[in-house]
This record gives structure tokens, sequence and C-alpha cells, in this order.
């Protein structure tokens, strides 16, 4: 009986205990914005798991841009505090991440890496009235999951079809197309998607299309197959470890026709898994390190100059670390907008959230990727892209994303 | 998909370079898969207890591979940069990390096996420890040499050329070389453990540990020679794999595990034999697995293991035990 009586009370307590949890995050909300330390702002990145070297990539970014606002006087004299939370690579971790940030009293949250966490996570935001920027969800529905949800990373229906018309510019001739994209992944699907209606906008109808999953890194008995078919335009919308996987077996397999990849390789990651193969591929992409506007000079610097400090050697910043300090500008500037109309200091936490929200997506920003805005939705306007071609160094170890003109 | 899968494999149609490019591609996973599994085999044949730490060993015998032949660590670990002031030919290179891997494993007995095996816990319990000390393995290589990917350069099988073509077939030299290094392993293994003093030792701790110990065989000592054998085997084929297919980050061994499970359970719990024949079955099932659905191959290894269990709940060539009163 006294048993019992014990577990009865250790339930109570318990339920109690996760009550006032699932509670606390409502009364954050209601109280004033907590400026201790300086201006809570979120991140929920990718820093574990397989998509971790987006993570990493992105973390750099967001520190570049935080030593940049904070060394200019922050929030109008407040630092900007940063709070990076690790999501994993998978939907329970990001809708973690995310849920910790909210309850934090964070004021806005950059994130999360992909696509497919986006889709978990950002409802829970949009619910809880939290502005999320993401920095490189590129599936179609982003921004449609609410108000509450924008990125600067346009969407692969506005990137990837340049990359197929480049390809065919280079190589009028192609006739047989063959696409491979990873089933088990919202960004792959979308991409896809484009991917196929731009070949069949361009009159080529796929000789095959070909399902992988995230995982797989062997493909011999997919291209053994596709190769028989003949192609000579491979499109891919993989991430960068199984792609980079894919390019290698292709080519080793000797396939020698031109190869398409998407946004998920927009990184220096995949040189060494592609290594000598990467050389050749095409990509477009959203950020070139050689846009010549003083934001994105400055942003080279900063990058390059970080980098030197950490004994890292002189590296082309990548796609995901622009647009990752291109997220938190646009949540610094608009926070510092937001501040002068109407101090934060009085604020509640809900009622920042909601004004921020409004303040970024009413402005203008002179970012590493070129001048955005944001529509009414929370899409990017973005008026630079750029279709690039990976040169591979002779140690076919390392290489860059050399811009076509 | 069934008949998809049978109609692909059977198909009138297929020439016989079609299905020589079958075999390859699935016996070179296959074996992989068998090498993976027999590891896992050696340790519960002896133990009665799976050793989720066997992963992230195969994931150090691929680290231990890439950083013996010179590679260096990228920008994003503790080691960043690093790199040994040697650069060894790949095949030593490969057998060291096997002995590295093996090293691992060692520690790994010590350190999560037997504590529990002394105190006479339960041997379910193991099956945490070895969990656990795989998470912080595989976390500990993520802080050491950061998450991004890592490859073993194409230019290690120095002079062969990338892909080669038999009878019709074109196939990866490295895919050639997994099931050639497997091979040989696997057969070795097998003398040893029919033929040899010590092989037949480990068979009669694994038969009955208790009274292998009252005839004077060292359990003890067995149980590290499986654990050390379990972790060479692991290093070796990580260190094929990466080569093969790149090093994809601190995890990738995971998948590798989960299809050793399988492997292992397929061919029949603590069964040398079971385990390469399960590797080649499940290699084979997943190469018949028609292009345009080999999105789905683990749903034809996974239910085609479904199918067997509910047929044999011991696995094809495992023992029934008869029940203790």
């Amino acid at each position: 009986m006294k048993r019992r009586l014990i577990l009865l009370l250790t339930s109570l307590i318990a339920g109690t205990g996760v009550l006032s949890a699932c509670g606390r995050g409502d009364q954050t909300a209601a109280g004033p914005v907590d400026l201790k330390g300086g201006v809570p702002v979120g991140a929920v990145l990718a820093l574990s798991g397989n998509a971790n070297v987006y993570g990493q990539d992105q973390r750099v970014g967001l520190n570049l841009a935080l030593a940049a606002l904070n060394g200019s006087g922050g929030i109008n004299g407040t630092p900007l505090r940063l709070a990076i939370e690790d999501s994993g690579s998978d939907d329970p971790g990001a809708n973690a991440a995310m849920t910790l940030q909210i309850n934090r009293g964070m004021l806005a949250v950059i994130g999360p890496t992909l696509s497919q966490q986006a889709f978990a996570a950002d409802p829970i935001a949009q619910r809880r009235g939290l502005p999320v920027v993401a920095p490189s969800n590129t599936a179609t529905g982003i921004p449609e999951i609410g108000h509450f949800i924008s990125r600067v990373s346009a969407s692969s229906g506005v990137i990837a079809p340049l990359s197929i018309a480049k390809a065919l510019q280079l190589q009028p001739g192609i006739k047989r197309a063959a696409v491979f994209f990873a089933q088990d992944d919202a960004y792959s699907t979308a991409e896809t998607a484009v991917f196929q209606k731009a070949l069949a906008d361009k009159g080529l109808r796929p000789v095959t299309v070909q399902r992988t999953n995230l995982a797989d890194n062997d493909f011999q008995s997919q291209i053994s197959a596709t190769l028989a078919l003949k192609p000579d335009l491979i499109v891919l919308s993989l991430q960068g470890v199984d792609g980079g996987n894919m390019v290698r077996q292709l080519r080793e397999l000797g396939y020698k026709g031109t190869i398409v990849v998407g946004n998920g390789m927009n990184t220096p990651n995949i040189y060494p898994i592609c290594q000598k193969y990467c050389d050749g591929i095409l990509i477009a992409q959203a950020y070139s390190p050689e846009l010549a506007t003083p934001a994105n000079r400055a942003f080279v610097q900063a990058f390059t100059r970080a980098q030197a400090a950490a004994g890292k050697g002189p590296l082309i910043p990548p796609q995901l670390t622009a647009q990752a300090y291109t997220a938190l500008q646009v949540v610094g500037q608009a926070l510092q907008r937001l501040d002068q109309r109407t101090p934060l200091k009085g604020l509640s936490v809900a009622a920042a959230r909601k004004a921020l929200m409004d303040e970024i997506l009413g402005g203008t920003y002179q970012t590493p990727l070129g001048e955005i805005r944001f529509t009414p939705e929370g899409e990017v306007i973005q008026k630079d892209f750029f279709v690039a071609q990976v040169r591979m160094n002779p140690d076919g170890r390392s290489g860059r994303f050399a811009l076509l003109q | 998909m069934a008949a998809a899968v049978a109609s692909h494999c059977c198909s009138e149609r297929w020439a016989v370079s079609d299905l020589i490019q079958l075999l390859l591609n699935g016996l070179s996973t296959g074996a992989v898969y068998a090498l993976f599994a027999l590891g896992y085999t050696l340790v519960f044949s002896v133990l009665g207890v799976i050793n989720f730490a066997h992963g992230a060993v195969f994931t150090l015998g691929a680290y231990f591979t890439f950083l013996l032949i010179g590679g260096a660590v990228g920008a994003n670990g503790l080691l960043a940069g690093f790199q040994l002031p040697f650069a060894l030919p790949f095949w030593l290179a490969l057998l060291l990390a096997g002995v590295g891997a093996a090293a691992v494993a060692l520690l790994i007995e010590r350190t999560a096996f037997r504590p529990l095996r002394e105190r006479g816990a339960d041997p379910l319990l193991a099956l945490i420890t070895s969990l656990g000390a795989g998470v912080v393995l595989v976390n500990l290589i993520q802080l050491l040499v950061g998450a991004e990917s890592y490859a073993i350069p194409t230019t290690a099988l120095a002079g062969l050329p990338a892909a080669i073509r038999l009878f019709g077939a074109q196939v990866r030299t490295v895919q050639l070389v997994l099931l050639g290094v497997a091979t040989v392993l696997l057969v070795a293994l097998s003398l040893w453990i029919d033929g040899s003093r010590s092989g037949k030792a480990l068979r009669a701790v694994a038969e009955d540990a208790t009274t292998a110990q009252l005839l004077g065989i060292p359990s003890g000592r067995m149980i590290q020679i499986a654990f050390g054998l379990s972790g060479f085997l692991a290093g070796i084929a990580g260190g094929l794999v990466g080569l093969s297919v790149s090093i994809a980050g601190p995890y990738f061994g995971i998948g590798y595990g989960l299809k050793g499970l399988g492997v292992l359970v397929l061919g029949g719990l603590g069964s040398v034999p079971g385990a390469v024949l399960g590797g080649l079955i499940i290699g084979l099932a997943e190469a018949c697995v028609p292009a345009e659905l080999s999105g789905y191959r683990d749903v034809v290894a996974y239910g085609f293991l479904f199918v067997v269990l509910l047929l044999r709940p011991q696995g094809l060539l495992g023992k029934v035990l008869p029940t203790k009163v």
C-alpha cells in the first residue's frame, strides 16, 4: 500500500513537472525580453549526424556575422547574444532544438539546416509565434508554412533550372538525360521535380529516373543499369556525401557526359569524396565569392582572416556559410530598426517576436548574396544567381566552384 | 515488389554480362556484410551478446587507414590540420588499421564487457554498455577529427585502373579488391577456427565456457581473442569500405552495423558459416532489385530476413538450443 502511495505521488510530481515545462514557453512569451548578456537570438543547426558538414559551414557564417554585428555596436549598443543548438540531422532533433529555443525566449531562430527538418520544426515555431529565417532550406513550400517562416535561401524552383540551361548551352547536342534523386529527403524530392520540369521545358524526357536513399553510398547496380541507356546528361538531386560518391562511381564506371548537380552538393565538402572526378560538374548557385559588392568583399575578407587565424588556410567561403551570415545579418538589422522604433526593453517576448517578423519582411538588405528583400510570405527576392563548374586542383583533393559567364 | 525482384533476377532476357554484373555487384556488397557480421558472430559465440560498439570499431578502422596513408585531418576537429609525419602504402596502412581496431576492440572488452562478466551481471546488460562504448567512440571521433567526410585517395590502388571489364560487365576495381580481400579473410578465419588448436578452443568456449574452463581452456583469453579478431575484421572492412565509398563522417558505420545485425540473424546467431552465407544472400538480394526500385532495396533485404525467420527462427545455419529446465 505504502509502495503504491509513493508511486502515485512520484507520478503526480513528475506529471506536474512535465505540464509546467510544457507551459513554461507561453509564460516566457508573456514576459519581458531578457536582455541580460545581450539580445537573444537562436540558431538550430545540424552539427552532428549525416548533415553535420552543412551545419559546420553554417556555424562559421553565423560566428562571422555575430562578430561583424557586435563589432559595429550590436543592437544599438546592446550586443546580440547567439545561442546555437545542435539539431542532429533528423526531425525529432530539430523539433527538440526549436522548442528549446522558443522556451528560452529567443526573439528569432536561424535554421534548421535541412528542408526535411524545417517541415517538422517550423510549424512549432509558427504556432508559438517565433520568427524563423532559414539559411539553407530550398524545398518548395517552406515560407508557406506560415507567416513567421522566411528564408534567405532561394527556392530550388528558381535556381535549379539555370544549371540545366547552362548544360544545354555548353552541349547543345544533349538528347538523353538520366535523373537521380534521394527519395527519403524533402530537398531532393522537391528539387528533382524542378529539374525534371526544366528538362521537359527543354524537350528532354529522362531516359530513367532512379531513386536512392540518403544513406546509400554504393550505386554500382543503378549506375550499370543507367549507363546501359547511354545518357549524355545526368542530373543529381542528392546531398553532399551520397552525391559525391555517385559522381565518383559514375566516372569510374566510364560515364563521360555532363553531370548537373543540385544545391545539396553546393559545398567544398564534396571535393574529398569525388576527388578528381568532381572536375567539370555543373551547379547553379545563390552565392558567388566573386560578387563585387562591398558587403561580399567585407564578408570574404572576414572569412579569409578567420580561417587564417585558425590556421586553416586561405579557403573560399562556401554558399552555406554566406547564406548563414546573411540570415543573421537580416535578423540583426531588423532588430536594430525595431529597437530604434520601439525599444526592446519595454516589450514582451511575444510582442517583440511579432514586431521583429514585420521588420524582417519589410527590409532591404545589402548582403554577401547581393541585395535581397522578402515577399510578404517570407520568400527571398534575390537578384544575383550564378552557374559554376567545379575545377579540381592537380592534387585531386581541393578545388573551387569557377563561375561560368 | 517481390514479383519485380524475382522477374528481374530470373528474366530470360539476361545476357551473360548482365548476370555477371549482378553477381559481382551482389557478391562484393555481400562480402562486406559478411565481414561485418563475422565480427558480431565471434563475440556472440563466446559471450552470447551482441557487441553494439562493433560499428564504431569499423568506423575507426576507416579513419586509421586514412591517417596512416598520410591523410590530413580537416578543419573542424580538435586535431584540425593534423597529419602523421609519414605516409604508408595503402596495404600496410590497412593492415595496421586492422591491428589498431583490434586494440580498440580489446579495450572495449576490458571496459564494457569484462567488469560486468566478473560481477556476474546479466549478459544482456552488456548490450547497453557496448552501445554506450560505441556512442562514446563515435563522438570522440567527431570531437577529434570533425564530422566532415574523408576519402582514401583513388590513387591508393596504384597502377590499377578505376574499372575493368569482365565478360562484358563493367566493374569498379575497388569492388573486386574488396571481394578478394574479404574472401581471403573469411577462408583464413574458417581454416583457423576448424583446423587450429586455438580455433578449436574458441569453439569449445562458444559451446560452454564453464566446461571449457574446467577442461583447462582459458576462457578469458579466448574471449579476448574473439574480440581482437572481431576488431581486426571490422578495421579491415572499414578501411576497404572507406576506399570504396569514402568515409562519410563518424556515423558511417551505423548503416553497416544495422545490416550486419540482419545478416547475423539471417545466418544464425553465433554461426560463422551462417554469417558468410547471410552476408552473401543479402548482398545478392539487394543486387537483384531492379535499378528503378533500388531506393527500396532495404525493404527487399529485410523482407527476406523476415520471411526466413518466420520459417526458420534460428536462422539459416543456426542451431535450435534445447530448453533447459
